[in-house]
């Protein structure tokens, strides 16, 4: 079952393309990352499909229907930035959320225990920290307890306990079934939730899938001596290793990350004849991978 | 509806800006009609010792009703700019945004931000009728429903106002900009209106042509135009060098425009992007 299905989503604005011909879709019980750098259409993309912006071609699909306000009563979703009336108070504001979305006020403060904010519940939203109105912003996400939640920047102006706590959250509510929709500039939040993942890149979609198969993080270990070939062929035999490269003056071996040892490949060169002039340990991490993807 | 109606009292009963100007508008329709009565007793009053004008009171069963919608017309400006705070606020804040997030169409948007102008404009005219009532009462005059159109001109006058306010706010979004348009807007308005209706006075002297008072087919003015002051003595004397009164013609430009509003309005807001 898909819960969202974007096909050929285009939006312009004048001559600048935001995005374009987008497809993709979202398998239910996923925690699925838009990943993209600043500028890449992540929340426009979004926005088109929570109605707050118009497309400028395609369409989409919210659970295999066509999309209506009577389907985002059902998500819960934090867009951009925390969006509340500034006079009022966290609960006078989940109030009018919880109105819109036509669910009970019994719920509020349930939302606001979870996003820690139960202290400060009456106090005015002008009053809040950055990390306050966004913790705000999710608590109103949850009202209802949807079982689809969209997530953009769900981080931001959040202090590390702050991250953490949200990570943790994402991660419970994917454990308790929920589909959640999240974009994210940083890479990192998106390794260590998401499952699967889609990649922006100045409004095109670069590529889309189970996150592991898309950015495998693994550990590079350069290599060089004498003869590269007998070096090459050495390694291809070592136990542990993934892929061998050979570049213009080194080696390249690929080991599943956090498995790469000096010592033991130093001694399994030594063994099999081979003296290294170079070794050195180069971590292929998530951000030399995304770079890689996007540039 | 009445659901939307509720989710947007939610947002106001806790809004000081809304209190306080609201508190304005109903303070302000009694006083003043009173500073009128006040004002025209005293003024007319005195040129009637002079024994100029017979006995005039614009208070009086069947003026009442016109004079109190005449005279409380000046105050709509205060619920237009009450509505262009709630709306460009709705834009500064983002909160238009996040409503159709949380499940509003973008067609309940518009529509209670339309049902707010309307039942400003209705909360305005009920208040004129019971000024206007309270006034023909202490009079001492018999009460007489004659004149009572101009009750109705009232409410077309703020739902024009009203409306106007709402176009405003859509399409400017930005709470000062939209304010200033609507004054800039509302003077322009009356200059050309004016000089709309020197030239219908000079062609209807020079060439006999009587197209009515044109500065009245504006779209501000038209509704205006259908609310005068009541004609004193003296002004009747002036009256028979002025173009004719067209005053259905003025009525169904007013009416048009009230609806080109509203549908303008809505185009915005269900068309663009938020």
């Amino acid at each position: 079952m898909e819960v969202l299905t974007v096909e050929n989503l285009s939006k312009n604005y004048g001559n600048i393309k935001a995005l374009k011909n987008v497809s993709f879709s979202v398998p239910a019980g996923t925690v699925f990352g838009i990943l993209g750098p600043n500028g890449s259409g992540k929340t426009t993309l979004l926005g088109i499909i929570m109605d707050v912006l118009k497309a400028s071609g395609g369409g989409y699909r919210i659970l295999g229907e066509e999309p209506s306000s009577k389907q985002r009563k059902q998500i819960g979703t934090l867009l951009e930035t925390p969006n509340f009336y500034h006079y009022l108070n966290a609960v006078q504001n989940l109030k009018i959320a919880a109105s819109i979305k036509e669910r009970g006020e019994d719920d509020i403060e349930r939302v606001l225990e979870i996003v820690n904010l139960s202290a400060r519940k009456n106090s005015r939203f002008n009053t809040y920290s950055l990390g306050m109105k966004q913790r705000l912003a999710i608590g109103a996400a949850l009202l209802g307890n949807p079982d689809v939640l969209v997530f953009d920047e769900p981080t931001n102006g959040l202090d590390p306990v702050g991250i953490a706590e949200i990570r943790e959250l994402i991660k419970k509510l994917s454990k308790q079934g929920k589909t959640i929709i999240m974009a994210s500039h940083l890479l990192d939040e998106v390794e260590k939730v998401c499952t699967h993942v889609a990649i922006l890149k100045q409004g095109t979609l670069i590529t889309h899938g189970d996150v592991n198969e898309i950015l495998v993080n693994e550990d590079m270990v350069e290599l060089a001596s004498a003869d590269l070939q007998q070096l090459h062929a050495a390694l291809l035999k070592m136990p542990g290793v993934g892929n061998v490269d050979q570049a213009d003056q080194v080696v390249k071996a690929y080991f599943p990350a956090g498995t790469a040892n000096l010592a033991s490949v130093n001694q399994y060169c030594f063994s099999n004849g081979i003296v290294l002039s170079h070794l050195q340990l180069k971590k292929k991490s998530l951000e030399s991978k995304f770079f890689e993807l996007t540039n | 509806m009445l659901k939307l109606l509720k989710t947007e009292w939610l947002k106001l009963k806790n809004y000081n800006a809304f209190i306080i100007i609201s508190s304005f508008i109903v303070l302000g329709v009694f006083t003043t009609n009173y500073i009128v009565y006040t004002v025209n007793k005293n003024i007319v009053g005195q040129i009637n010792t002079a024994g100029l004008v017979s006995s005039f009171n614009p208070y009086e069963f069947t003026r009442t009703w016109q004079t109190t919608s005449y005279a409380t017309g000046w105050l709509l400006m205060l619920p237009a700019l009450l509505l262009i705070i709630l709306v460009t606020n709705e834009f500064t804040y983002r909160t238009n945004r996040q409503n159709i997030i949380d499940g509003w169409s973008r067609e309940d948007f518009i529509s209670v931000k339309i049902m707010l102008a309307v039942i400003a404009a209705i909360t305005t005219t009920l208040l004129v009728m019971i000024t206007a009532l309270l006034f023909g009462l202490f009079s001492g005059t018999s009460f007489s429903l004659t004149g009572f159109s101009h009750v109705g001109f009232f409410l077309l006058k703020a739902l024009s106002y009203n409306l106007l306010a709402v176009l405003i706010s859509v399409w400017i979004r930005r709470t000062g900009f939209a304010i200033g348009l609507y004054f800039i807007y509302m003077g322009a308005e009356n200059i050309i209106s004016q000089l709309l209706d020197v030239w219908s006075i000079k062609l209807r002297a020079d060439h006999g042509i009587d197209l009515g008072s044109m500065g009245d087919y504006l779209p501000m003015n038209a509704s205006d135009g259908l609310l005068t002051f009541p004609d004193n003595p003296l002004k009747s004397i002036a009256k028979s060098n002025l173009p004719t009164d067209y005053t259905w013609l003025v009525l169904l430009f007013a009416v048009i425009y009230v609806l080109l509003f509203f549908m303008l309005s809505r185009r915005r807001i269900i068309k663009s992007d938020l």
